[in-house]
């Protein structure tokens, strides 16, 4: 304060004398050092006295003369600077004469100490300000643990004795400040003695007027050292969270709660739900704020080679944390609760976190589906009801050390037990080709499963010293094991034959167990800046044991040896390749081949430690898979991306198995343990293009399968006696059959910034060929889907949206084509978000969706309308009460229509229509007082 | 009150002894940090920016080198094709069009800039902006540097460069100068951007290191006219709440 007024009173001044004053003068000078040795080519400043902003400079000559010639008349701070020197500053006030000269101008050498430690050895900043010097203490390390004291001894110009006394340029340091406060008393000792030297940031040094002349107001001339120690930022630590309790109608519930600390270094936080208006988990925002630093885990994929390693990608696999995932069908009751740490140096990063979630749903539908096969059709309607508790614990961990800078370290683990306890009733309604009643088959099973499963895995990455040439090596340990019964029961009536009706008991034990070793390894050599070779080795080795006991309940819990299973399976995966890249400038080129090895080992008897079944089945495959990719930068925001691979993908064990799965009598899965491989052609190709100037987007790009040998699913339909119309599946190899995407997406502005448009569309095509009733049947998929929609923010306020949807979808049948299916679903939609008066909020969208199917006369429309009212309230926005309606029409229900191979089916299932909602949230950082347009994450 | 600096840059250049001598190339070495970046977006909600930040943290770095060519009177500063990011070798980003040219005898700029899906011409003459000069020192590739600091109210920018003592060239990276010494280092935005000499290399230039690539082709405008396309996009990006990095050169 006292230097401003004097500033301003210098101005004042000036301005007063201004009249008398020339308006322009020279003023020189000559710089010397205070020893009145020649200081050559100093620079000199002159800068405003009230801001220091630079207004000239020059340099003075060799021997240190210098003058600014002809410039205004005006009060100055001249400044100097010379290597080596303190910067001195001096008040200029406006000249009375034309010729200012300032004479000698003494500049104070810097102590070499403080110049060549501080400075140039440990690259701290020096800050002057007037008479005391500071710098950066965290610029000089000391080992972890070490006192302030400590590190007090390593800088220059600073002496610490036994006892711990502190002299700074030889005088006494009598008061140590912490933060400029003094620490615990006046004995500077407390301080340096007591804190840890990592919390220190920096270290200031300077003259304190004694005591005595602080009482007095008067200089006595004796002037005493003091030190002050600044806190570092990351020890001041934050915190943030948020709660929610809500209530509605018809018992209507919903609670939340997140609260995280965290500093520079570490974050911790914990997060706990529970409701039952289907929220099943967490939301990305919630994911984010849970994971920190660890919600993006990018180079975790240990399989190298095409495809693999270099893509980054959200959260591991995310399977560590249940997101909110529902399907609209059924009612939900939902818990859970997670606690989560991070560690971040830079060097080690850890993240260890542990997640219990559980979900029960009931779930009550109809189905329709109708089967079609040479000449004749079936149908059956169905009822189930279905109540589905599932309960999970999962401790994942990862840990990740940068050995030096060429080499990283990465190693993840993960287990995780499941408990699911699931009923399932189901009463299906058969009609035959003349749509006359055939039977109808109850259905009452029950599911009780416990799982484990570990997966864990480690990355090296070693860069050699010439640039570009770098080595990988990963491996992977995963294992499982399962345990768990099926009870099952079900009644067939038959209504010609009058009096017929079967029943069926049946126990089911399943022993599973499952284990895997993996390793890879990639080498990369650059053959020039642009050209680069990588070479990779996968292997993995999967072992697989499925035991499945089925007994009769009816006949003292006999086994049923046709149903019976017990093999082990092993699948060992090898493949080596190589590439060649080419990478400049923005375009990408990849071409490489690999030689793949699969060997498949199974033997199967019904239990274990019985005979085999059959011989063991030993099959082995071996592909080259070439692969291709290109990808071009444009000028101007435009990229294009090319690519082609030959897919070569494994039997799932569930296929292989030799002996039926009859859950459902009507509809009995068999497996093939010939099974081979599916192959495919898969390309891909797409364009697309931003132009930042318009703030608009285009793009298009397209994916074709062409199969040389597809995993089908063959279906024989047959009467059975004992359970009328039974459809037995069975997977095989058939060659031919394709798929087909092509889509295209815009989005742009009408009005910049206040109206913008987006449009999405999409075509698809596809053909599968099947066997029904070994009759071959091609099944084709053609469909396309229009999506468009406006949304308008006429001002700060009001954020408004409106848009439609168009899917057609037809499918035809080879085998049947009166029975061809076009399945059309429109709807329309529209939104609103409206801060109607401060703090207040009006939130609604309304869907309008129908749904056709021409061939069955199907027609349904569901309108669904939500509303909201939100306030915030208290200064900082941090309470929020809520009142919502959601589906105010009562109408809401889920509709999925869709046919494949020789079926069209559609499910309509009850789920949570009309309820209200009153909601109080509290938010420690408080809410935002105005609607969100974007959300950037 | 305001001056151009340059006419005062002519003659120190002249003048100056230890100007002739300094005549080389400087690697620059730039750190992006892009939730630095998004911290200092005033119209995203500080919500949404803690959120960013703490998700982020430490991944939201990105390095990369630029190159000065240096003379008394002239300069040149562009991307390099060196690449800092020892992951990045894989994939190859296609370099938008940069090219600062400055000659500090003539007081001119010749900017070659892509921005907003247009290259630009900017030529005009040198308008230094208001530094802050401040009492602090420190040490940048070996030489001793004073720090100035300035605020860019176009691009919402807080800026602090470190400037050399012994080099009396007021030349700088990206489109920073009028120093009195040569800009070693530049903070944007508290860690936004950070720019930092890292290799010094004297040695006698051709013309053709400081010539620009034949077939460039773009738009001349003014400096003015520069600033004015500027302003007209962070006004449009605070209106559409979205970070205005992109499609600019931060």
């Amino acid at each position: 304060m006292i230097k401003h007024a004097w500033l301003f009173g210098l101005l004042l001044f000036g301005t007063l004398l201004a009249a008398q004053n020339p308006s322009r003068v020279t003023i020189k000078g000559t710089v010397i050092d205070t020893s009145g040795d020649e200081t050559p080519l100093p620079t000199v400043m002159l800068l405003n006295p009230v801001d220091s902003t630079l207004i000239n400079f020059t340099r003075g000559d060799n021997k240190g003369e210098f003058s600014f010639k002809n410039v205004k008349n005006i009060p100055y701070l001249l400044k100097v600077s010379y290597v080596g020197y303190l910067p001195l500053q001096m008040h200029l006030s406006p000249s009375p004469s034309e010729v200012n000269d300032l004479g000698m101008v003494r500049i104070k050498p810097i102590t070499n100490e403080l110049l060549e430690v501080v400075v140039k050895a440990a690259k701290a900043t020096l800050s002057i300000r007037g008479d005391t010097i500071e710098y950066d203490a965290s610029s000089f390390k000391v080992p972890p643990g070490s006192t302030v004291e400590d590190m007090l001894r390593r800088l220059p110009g600073i002496d610490v004795d036994a006892d711990g006394n502190i002299k700074a340029q030889g005088k006494d340091v009598k008061r140590v400040y912490v933060d400029g406060k003094t620490f615990f008393g006046d004995d500077p000792k407390a301080a340096t003695k007591n804190l840890g030297a990592e919390t220190i940031s920096k270290v200031q040094v300077y003259n304190e007027a004694s005591e005595q002349s602080k009482l007095t107001g008067v200089d006595d001339g004796k002037e005493q050292k003091a030190m002050n120690l600044e806190l570092k930022e990351e020890y001041k630590k934050g915190a943030f969270g948020k709660i929610t309790a809500a209530v509605g109608n018809e018992e209507r519930w919903a609670a939340r709660g997140n609260y995280n600390r965290f500093n520079t270094k570490e974050q911790f936080s914990v997060i706990a739900y529970g409701n039952n208006i289907n929220q099943t988990g967490v939301n990305w925002e919630d994911y984010g704020e849970f994971k920190g630093q660890n919600t993006f885990g990018d180079f975790d994929n240990g399989d190298f080679g095409f495809g693999g390693g270099r893509y980054f990608y959200i959260g591991g696999d995310g399977s560590d944390v249940p997101f909110n995932n529902f399907d609209g069908r059924g009612f939900t009751e939902n818990f859970g609760s997670g606690v989560n740490y991070n560690f971040d140096n830079k060097k080690t990063k850890l993240n260890a976190s542990y997640f219990y979630n559980q979900t029960e749903l009931t779930l009550n539908q109809t189905a329709f589906r109708q089967t079609f096969f040479q000449d004749s059709t079936f149908s059956n309607s169905d009822t189930s009801s279905r109540i589905d508790l599932r309960r999970n614990h999962n401790i994942s961990t990862r840990f990740e050390q940068q050995l030096d800078s060429n080499n990283v370290l990465i190693v993840k683990a993960q287990t995780r037990f499941s408990h699911n306890d699931a009923s399932y009733q189901q009463s299906q309604f058969f009609k035959d080709n003349n749509d006359q009643p055939n039977n109808s088959l109850n259905i009452d099973n029950g599911t009780l499963l416990d799982s484990w499963r570990l997966t864990g895995s480690a990355i090296y990455r070693h860069r050699f010293r010439k640039k570009g040439r770098s080595f990988a090596a990963s491996a992977g340990y995963n294992n499982s094991k399962s345990d768990g019964t099926e009870n099952l029961f079900s009644i067939n009536r038959f209504f010609a034959a009058t009096t017929l009706t079967e029943q069926i008991r049946q126990l089911n034990n399943n022993d599973n167990k499952g284990r895997q070793i993996k390793s890879s390894l990639l080498f990369t050599e650059p053959f020039s800046k642009k050209w680069f070779w990588e070479t990779f080795y996968n292997f993995s080795q999967t072992d697989n044991e499925v035991n499945r006991q089925a007994t009769d309940p009816e006949v003292n819990n006999e086994r049923i040896e046709s149903l019976s299973v017990f093999y082990d399976n092993t699948v060992q995966y090898n493949r080596v390749g190589s590439s060649l890249r080419y990478s400049y400038k923005g375009m990408n080129a990849m071409a490489g081949l690999a030689a793949q090895h699969l060997q498949l080992d199974g033997s199967y008897s019904i239990d274990r430690g019985e005979p085999l079944l059959t011989d063991p089945i030993r099959r082995t495959f071996l592909n080259y898979v070439p692969h291709i990719d290109f990808s071009y930068e444009f000028p101007f925001n435009m990229w294009l991306n090319l690519g082609y691979d030959y897919e070569v993908n494994e039997p799932q064990l569930n296929d292989l198995q030799p002996v039926p799965n009859v859950n459902n009598p009507a509809f009995r899965i068999e497996g093939n343990p010939n099974l081979g491989p599916q192959r495919a052609h898969s390309m891909n190709f797409n364009i697309n293009r931003w132009d930042p100037a318009s703030m608009s987007s285009v793009g298009i790009g397209a994916n074709y399968y062409l199969f040389d040998s597809q995993i089908v699913y063959n279906q024989t339909i047959e009467q059975v006696d004992t359970i009328g119309i039974r459809t037995t599946t069975r997977p095989d190899n058939v060659s031919g059959g394709n798929r087909f995407n092509l889509y295209l997406w815009s989005n742009f502005p009408i009005v910049k910034t206040k109206l913008t448009m987006n449009i999405n569309g999409n075509i698809n095509a596809g053909k599968a060929p099947s066997l029904v009733n070994g009759v071959e049947n091609e099944t084709s998929n053609a469909g396309f889907e229009v999506r468009t929609g406006f949304n308008y923010t006429p001002s700060t306020k009001l954020i408004m949206g409106v848009g439609g949807n168009l899917n057609f979808n037809n499918i035809t049948y080879s085998i049947q084509e009166s029975q061809n299916q076009q399945i059309r679903n429109y709807s329309v939609e529209a939104s609103a978000k409206w801060q109607f008066a401060p703090k207040f909020f009006f939130e609604s969208n309304f869907d309008y969706n129908i749904y056709r199917n021409d061939r069955y006369d199907f027609n349904q429309d569901v309108p669904i309308w939500n509303a909201s009212v939100r306030r915030l309230l208290g200064k900082q926005n941090r309470l929020e009460t809520r009142l919502a309606v959601f589906d105010i029409f009562n109408r809401r229900v889920s509709i999925t229509q869709s046919g494949t191979q020789n079926y069209v089916i559609r499910n309509i299932a009850g789920t949570l229509a009309r309820y209200f909602m009153v909601s109080v949230s509290y938010n420690m950082r408080g809410y935002e007082n105005k609607i969100k347009k974007n959300e950037w994450w | 009150m305001k001056r151009t600096i340059a006419t005062l840059i002519l003659a120190i250049s002249l003048a100056s002894v230890g100007a002739q001598e300094m005549e080389g190339v400087i690697r620059y070495l730039v750190v992006h940090n892009w939730t630095k970046k998004m911290a200092a977006v005033d119209y995203i909600s500080k919500q949404q920016r803690e959120r960013i930040s703490y998700m982020w943290g430490s991944r939201s770095e990105w390095k990369m080198y630029t190159t000065m060519y240096i003379t008394p009177t002239e300069t040149k500063y562009e991307d390099s094709e060196e690449r800092a990011e020892p992951d990045d070798e894989g994939y190859s980003w296609r370099q938008d069009v940069y090219y600062i040219k400055r000659n500090y005898q003539t007081n001119t700029m010749h900017d070659v800039i892509q921005m907003l899906g247009k290259t630009y011409v900017i030529e005009d003459s040198l308008h230094a902006p208001d530094w802050k000069i401040l009492n602090d020192l420190k040490e940048v590739a070996g030489h001793i540097c004073m720090k100035a600091s300035w605020v860019d109210t176009i691009k919402q920018q807080k800026i602090i460069a470190w400037f050399a003592m012994d080099i009396p060239i007021s030349a700088g990276p990206e489109r920073f100068f009028g120093l009195p010494g040569l800009i070693m280092e530049v903070d944007v935005n508290d860690g936004g951007m950070l720019i930092t000499a890292d290799k010094i290399d004297l040695k006698t230039l051709t013309t053709s290191d400081l010539a620009l690539p034949k077939k460039l082709k773009g738009k001349k405008i003014s400096d003015a006219d520069y600033i004015a396309l500027l302003e007209k996009h962070m006004k449009e990006k605070r209106e559409a709440e979205e970070p205005p990095f992109w499609g600019i050169r931060y």
